[in-house]
């Protein structure tokens, strides 16, 4: 599981039928940096990540999300779905060695 | 299998129910050398691994589900080991 940032919504047009309902994150996996604390904005550098959202997340929060194909384990039939956000992060308690 | 240090922990009160058979702490991978490598990962652990501690974690999801007793469990990463030294010796 990676720590993201939350930095908007994806909304479908058409999709795989197995995908109606869904809701979709746009998350930006944090840097080693932002886990010490340094602010969400500039973004991390990297791929932003579409990601299914499995907690009810929303912009400018911090979520844990999983990728492959766990990703697809908490649905009851097989789905196509290869991240999937499992929990919304209250605090990070980050402490590198010096 | 990967080696990494214990570098925190983090809370989450919304999560999925799996999550809450141990505690979730931040891994950050090593190379050989003992250097960092990348940004962290989570990892459930029910071993008690503490701050900075050496550890090898598993990405087998299979086996993280069987130790959370739950097939939805979108969970990946758990710490199988503490590890007491590691020394790579390769020329």
């Amino acid at each position: 599981m990676r720590l993201g940032y939350v930095i908007g919504k994806a909304t479908l047009g058409l999709s795989d039928p197995a995908l109606k309902g869904g809701r979709f994150l746009l998350v930006q996996p944090l840097s080693r940096e932002q886990f010490a604390g340094a602010p969400m904005l500039p973004l991390a550098k990297g791929a932003t990540v579409v990601v299914y959202d499995g907690i009810g997340a929303g912009e400018g929060q911090v979520v844990g999300f999983t990728e492959g194909a766990e990703a697809a384990a908490p649905f009851p039939v097989p789905t196509p779905v290869d991240a999937y956000a499992s929990a919304l992060i209250d605090q990070i308690h980050y402490t590198p060695p010096a | 299998m990967q080696l990494a240090r214990i570098e925190g922990t983090i809370t989450s009160a919304a999560c999925h129910p799996s999550m809450r058979r141990g505690r979730t702490v931040i891994c950050q991978p090593l190379d050989a050398d003992g250097r960092p490598e990348g940004a962290p990962v989570l990892a459930l652990d029910q071993l008690g691994a503490g701050l900075h501690q050496l550890v090898f974690f598993t990405t087998d999801g299979s086996e993280t589900r069987r130790l959370v007793g739950d097939d939805h469990s979108p969970l990946r990463n758990h710490i199988q080991a503490i590890v007491d030294s590691a020394k790579a010796s390769a020329t």
